[in-house]
């Protein structure tokens, strides 16, 4: 019995060390001309069985920055809570947010400072340029990253991300005759294609489901271009006279 | 009996990651990190300090839940799979890398960036694991704007590559991976060195990395002259990764090529792979016109080879 | 390691394959001929387990041979091929499956064309225009994308596979030193020195 030797010969042991586990989900991120918008579903679960219906993947960062976080929910949870913790220390010493790229940046080195100990999640940053444009950012879980216009993450981005190659970056498609592929799709039609990319993944995915959060960063001055009609729009945002965070809820399918 | 003697000295890597991570435990954030320094923190602390599970053997435990040779269910992908090349030639040096990130046998992104711009007279590139490659080069290239500031001149291609290979040997054995080759121009002129993760540090006239490498080197090898012209060499460049891009099935989507100089690299252009094979690169410089891929190439030619009599 | 390369060209098929026999760490032979003549208008180059290629190629050889006293006529490259593929994937199936690999060359005199095929241990078989086999295949089958030509005149295709030759020499870390051309055309087999 190990609890029976004494205490003074007690030697270090190694067991089974393991940290991590998947909590499934999935997230993505398009970025348009003026407007960003990430997403991520809301079933937390391990193996075959549901933890909980409602547990947040995405998150706001400032007004100009959302957060999506996906893999292992309690490295997720506690990275996104250090880097607020960041941000915040940031506000204190410059009296601004932090910009986008540098957000980026930050996710990186806070990553790749865990090189030896890796948080095991996938994060996807989404928001507003310092020049006005919408930008996306995917990082590995070491802190590789890239901007891209569009990421899909998780469980179900095998399914979604060729979905959005195809509707997106219009990967395969030829444009008819005298016509060409629109640079920037309309955020309506990125909400649309969002909301039909997370139905989709819970119909073929049985960790992927329950709720979806899709969080609509607006570059300064923008005009709503069509938010204010959907339906159950919330305004994030700390203030209307910079950039602008509105989340949008939708319920999907439980089973 | 390596782990037990690891665990208890007080020299070597893992001792001095484990101070490290004393250190930070005591103090986790440095007076750095308030402000806009981000994980940097102050240089003149030296090398960025890391966290460490607390266990016997953390080498162990990384390559538990990260190498997907050993384990493909493993959790963490690190990716792999890649083509790189770079030589020296009389008019400088050429880059040449593909675009594809593989996650086992997903294409995890076909848009990576692999050639690191780490100021405007050097380049680096990306093989092995995408953050080492991307942080370290990062990080050298900060060091190589205070060699400037301290020095007063520009750090030669020789120096900056042997800053890089002495810092990735300090880690050996801890689990980086890395073979990227530093490219660029100095008062030697152009230079090109292999750097890699085992520390080996090897100058040279045509290095390719990967696992495309050895199909980039059948058609390098046989097309490299020194004196070939700007557009012969940057040809040779993309027609290399395109041959990478059809045989190896870990490389692809798109090149990315570099021209560096005496004043400085010059992006040339981004070119897909698919399109080079049906089409070719496009109306560039030193394109022959055409696509690249053998069916098109061979069409209409055939082995065959009757008999006079018989053809009429 | 072991190379084996294979060419076609304008009514020809250049085979070649290296001439070491190794064990261990040692150089047994130096000028072992590993293609076989198996009719008089088709090559068999083979590589793989010590032992088996011997037993392999030379029940193959007998077989095809035993087919043209039988029958007259030998059989025709792409119906002795697929004999022979039968043979390899039979053998897979049983206790000791023979672990050889192949590349097939050969001239069909009645159509006037050249044929070469690609063959595995495990019976996967392939017609090609220019095949490899062994660590020398990652280095040559991107240099023959680019400098392979159907049309090529004996000289031309001999100049490529010295090409190959060379750059299999320049990068492979144990590349073997010498090799043994053979072609097969319309005047049947031959051996050439290159």
């Amino acid at each position: 019995m190990p609890d029976m030797v004494p205490m003074s010969v007690a030697q270090p042991q190694e067991r089974q060390f393991n940290p991590y586990s998947d909590n499934g989900g999935t997230i993505l991120a398009v970025a348009g001309a003026n407007f960003s918008v990430i997403a991520g579903d809301t079933r937390q679960s391990e193996g075959y069985s549901i933890q909980t219906r409602y547990a947040p993947k995405v998150f706001r960062l400032t007004d100009k920055a959302v957060l999506a976080v996906n893999g292992f929910a309690a490295d997720g949870n506690m990275f996104v809570k250090k880097v607020k913790q960041r941000l915040e220390w940031y506000r204190h010493a410059h009296s601004k947010d932090m910009p986008l790229r540098a957000v980026a940046r930050l996710i990186q080195s806070m990553l790749y400072a865990r090189r030896f100990f890796p948080y095991y999640v996938y994060n996807i940053l989404g928001g507003i340029e310092e020049d006005g444009s919408g930008a996306v950012y995917s990082f590995d879980p070491v802190g590789s990253y890239e901007r891209e216009a569009c990421r899909a993450a998780g469980a179900a981005s095998s399914l979604v991300q060729p979905f959005l190659d195809n509707q997106i970056y219009f990967k395969n498609q030829t444009p008819a005759p005298g016509t060409s592929h629109p640079a920037h799709l309309a955020l309506t039609d990125v909400l649309a294609l969002v909301i039909d990319s997370f139905t989709s993944a819970t119909e073929r995915h049985i960790e992927v489901g329950d709720g979806l959060e899709m969080y609509v960063v607006l570059a300064k001055g923008s005009p709503l271009q069509g938010l204010e009609l959907v339906q159950g729009v919330q305004e994030m945002s700390t203030t209307t006279d910079g950039e602008r965070v509105f989340i949008v809820r939708r319920n999907l399918k439980r089973d | 009996m390596n782990t037990f003697a690891d665990r208890f000295s007080t020299t070597g890597a893992l001792a001095e990651l484990r101070k490290a991570q004393k250190a930070a435990d005591e103090e986790e954030f440095s007076d750095a990190m308030w402000g806009s320094e981000a994980g940097f923190g102050s240089l003149a602390k030296g090398v960025p300090t890391f966290s460490v599970p607390n266990i016997p053997d953390p080498t162990a435990f990384l390559r538990l839940h990260t190498d997907d040779h050993a384990d493909p269910t493993c959790k963490i992908k690190i990716s792999h799979g890649t083509t790189t090349l770079a030589f020296r030639f009389q008019g400088g040096v050429i880059v040449a890398v593909d675009s594809r990130a593989t996650a086992g046998s997903y294409v995890a992104s076909g848009t990576v960036k692999k050639v690191i711009e780490i100021n405007p007279y050097l380049l680096g590139t990306m093989a092995g694991g995408a953050a080492d490659c991307q942080y370290w080069e990062t990080y050298l290239g900060m060091h190589c704007r205070l060699h400037e500031l301290r020095n007063r001149e520009r750090i030669s291609v020789s120096a900056a590559s042997k800053y890089l290979s002495n810092l990735v040997y300090s880690y050996k054995g801890m689990g980086l991976s890395m073979g990227t080759m530093i490219c660029g121009w100095d008062k030697t002129g152009p230079a090109v060195f292999y750097v890699d993760s085992d520390g080996t540090r090897l100058k040279g006239d045509l290095f390719s990395v990967g696992s495309g490498s050895t199909f980039a080197y059948g058609v390098l090898d046989q097309g490299y002259r020194w004196d070939l012209t700007d557009e012969e060499a940057q040809e040779l460049g993309r027609r290399s990764i395109y041959a990478a891009g059809h045989r190896d099935a870990f490389s692809g989507n798109t090149c990315n090529l570099y021209h560096v100089k005496e004043d400085g690299w010059k992006f040339i252009g981004n070119y897909d792979i698919s399109k080079m094979h049906y089409d070719g690169p496009g109306n560039v410089l030193g394109a022959t016109g055409g696509g690249y891929g053998y069916e098109l190439r061979v069409e209409g030619l055939s082995s065959a080879n009757p008999p006079v009599a018989a053809q009429a | 390691m072991e190379n084996l390369f294979a060419i076609t060209g304008k009514g020809y098929v250049i085979v070649a394959a290296d001439t070491t026999s190794a064990r261990s760490i040692v150089k047994m032979k130096v000028d072992e001929d590993k293609i076989k003549v198996l009719s008089p208008h088709l090559l068999m180059a083979y590589s793989g387990e010590p032992g088996d290629t011997i037993q392999f190629s030379e029940y193959v050889e007998r077989n095809i041979r035993l087919f043209q006293i039988r029958n007259t006529y030998p059989l025709g490259p792409s119906a002795a091929a697929s004999w022979i593929r039968r043979s390899l994937a039979e053998s897979l199936r049983s206790r000791k499956p023979y672990a050889v690999n192949l590349l097939l060359g050969g001239y069909d005199t009645n159509k006037h064309e050249p044929h070469l095929f690609w063959v595995d241990y495990l019976g996967t078989m392939t017609e090609v225009p220019f095949a490899a086999h062994g660590y020398g295949s990652y280095f040559v089958l991107s240099l023959l994308d680019r400098y392979h030509n159907p049309e090529a005149s004996l000289e031309e295709g001999l100049a490529t596979l010295k090409r190959c030759i060379a750059e299999v020499t320049k990068r492979v870390v144990v590349s073997p030193g010498q090799y043994k051309v053979k072609v097969v055309d319309k005047d049947g087999a031959r051996e050439i020195e290159i």
